[in-house]
């Protein structure tokens, strides 16, 4: 008898260190180096690079017609990892960093974003070791394919409906924020099984951060629709 | 900026680059292909020894930096360790919760052990790279291996970039702080959206100042540098070799031990 109460009691103190922890860090986003056997690890690479391959003629041909994009991609390349840098307050109390998933797609196209997001990714698991070099490949896949992929069609589909700007730019940055958090889970869970496990776990923190990082969105899309018209405009995004 | 910070104060920052990305990759692989506690921890240790002794980081730092994923890791381990159970599985540890226990058996302890330690060995390895190497000489060896020029370049472009906007956003931070910015859930998103929405509007005017400034001297399409002088790297070679054999014997000495 004594056995199981000391039992349950350990698993008790389990349970609450694991709570501490995802309030600590809510953005487990990022698949740590190491966490993928090697044959995943190649195998999602080899996804990731189609996408990146025609990402990289999309930015080479914009930079042929006007070489001034290679300067302007670059400095978006830079603000996308300086967003990531940011500390974003969720609706539990905790702090995460926004992806900029939404942003990214809507602004730079979901092309673009592939690339810029491998750049990034990288150097994020150099400079502040988020993710790593053998999870690269899942790790753009979630945050710089299907994330985005998802964000921009949502977002293309609400303006076609005619839906008002702020709406669309919710949507799409709150369902790329869960879209991606879903991709990252299933490759989590593939591997050992336990898909549910993973989901369950990220949806309490990740469903306040995407509602979290659509309201971040909307504010920056609406002071940059009042300060550089020219600029989307040249983005053509409005 | 994180781990670039110490990569130029390292001894084998003069070392060629090359070598150095040849080591990781080689201790990496090896380290996930074997799948084994004892290889994990190995190269941890080994990686650690390297950082500390060749590359001279105090300790202390390094386990700072080793505390960072740390948190990814135990998060996504305990994930996998955890699961329920019908009841009168045996279980190390489990609370009942309805008909099932939540808990771990010996099982999932072992799988979880493992993956968490073959991960630590890998950010280890990588922790020898970016820890030595800074961003300016790995993209110099990249493009030795023949990676698109234009990736090559729009790499450096957003590595000097990402120092330039940081510091505009620190900035824009501390003014917006000194004036009742950041004070309640509202108020944080509406700081935080109006500094990012200015450093994307400072950013895009800058890459203009900086594309014309460019223009007029003479800019045709591609950002030409020399290269670096380096320090001969290929004694690293032996070591690598040694690195993999090490985790190969560490291997074998696990598998006997466990027979």
């Amino acid at each position: 008898m004594k056995t199981t109460s000391t039992r349950a009691i350990q698993a008790m103190a389990l349970v609450i260190a694991l709570l501490g922890l995802t309030t600590m860090n809510a953005s487990a986003m990022h698949i740590a180096e190491g966490m993928l056997p090697v044959g995943w690890a190649i195998g999602w690479g080899a996804v990731s690079v189609p996408f990146v391959v025609a990402g990289f003629f999309a930015i080479k041909k914009k930079i042929e017609q006007a070489p001034r994009a290679k300067i302007l991609l670059a400095m978006c390349g830079a603000f996308a990892f300086v967003l990531s840098a940011l500390k974003i307050p969720s609706v539990s109390g905790s702090c995460s960093h926004p992806t900029g998933v939404g942003l990214g797609a809507i602004l730079f196209g979901p092309l673009v974003m592939s690339v810029l997001g491998l750049i990034v990714l990288l150097f994020q698991a150099l400079l502040l070791a988020h993710g790593g070099l053998t999870t690269l490949g899942a790790n753009v896949f979630s945050m710089a394919i299907a994330g985005p992929i998802l964000s921009w069609l949502v977002y293309q589909l609400l303006r076609k409906a005619k839906a008002p700007a702020a709406v669309a730019v919710f949507a799409a940055a709150a369902l790329g924020d869960l879209f991606t958090y879903v991709v990252t889970s299933v490759q989590l869970g593939v591997i050992n099984g336990g898909m549910i496990k993973f989901l369950t776990i990220f949806a309490v923190t990740q469903i306040p951060l995407a509602i979290a990082e659509g309201l971040l969105t909307v504010v920056i899309f609406n002071v940059l629709e009042k300060y550089s018209k020219s600029e989307l405009h040249q983005l053509a995004v409005l | 900026m994180g781990t670039d910070r110490y990569a130029y104060q390292s001894r084998l920052r003069r070392v060629s680059p090359l070598p150095k990305l040849l080591l990781t990759v080689v201790a990496m692989v090896v380290c996930l292909c074997c799948d084994s506690v004892a290889v994990g921890l190995a190269t941890l240790v080994g990686m650690g020894v390297l950082i500390t002794a060749m590359g001279g980081l105090s300790p202390r730092v390094l386990f700072r930096f080793l505390k960072i994923p740390l948190v990814f890791l135990v998060v996504g381990c305990l994930t996998i360790l955890v699961g329920s159970y019908p009841a009168g599985t045996e279980v190390i540890a489990a609370i009942p919760v309805g008909n099932a226990l939540w808990g771990f058996t010996a099982a999932d302890l072992w799988l979880g052990g493992r993956i968490f330690c073959k991960a630590l060995g890998a950010i280890g390895c990588m922790y020898f790279l970016a820890l030595n190497t800074p961003v300016t000489d790995l993209t110099m060896a990249l493009r030795t291996l023949h990676v698109p020029p234009l990736m090559v370049e729009l790499m450096e472009l957003i590595y000097r970039f990402i120092f330039v906007l940081s510091e505009t956003a620190a900035n824009i931070r501390i003014a917006q702080d000194s004036r009742l910015g950041y004070q309640g859930f509202r108020r944080t998103l509406s700081s935080l959206g109006t500094l990012a929405s200015m450093v994307f509007l400072r950013a895009w005017r800058r890459a203009d100042r900086i594309y014309t400034a460019l223009e007029s001297r003479g800019y045709t399409g591609s950002l030409t540098t020399l290269h670096d002088q380096y320090r001969s790297g290929w004694w690293l070679l032996p070591l690598t070799a040694l690195v993999a054999v090490v985790q190969v014997g560490v291997y074998w000495l696990e598998r006997m031990a466990l027979g």
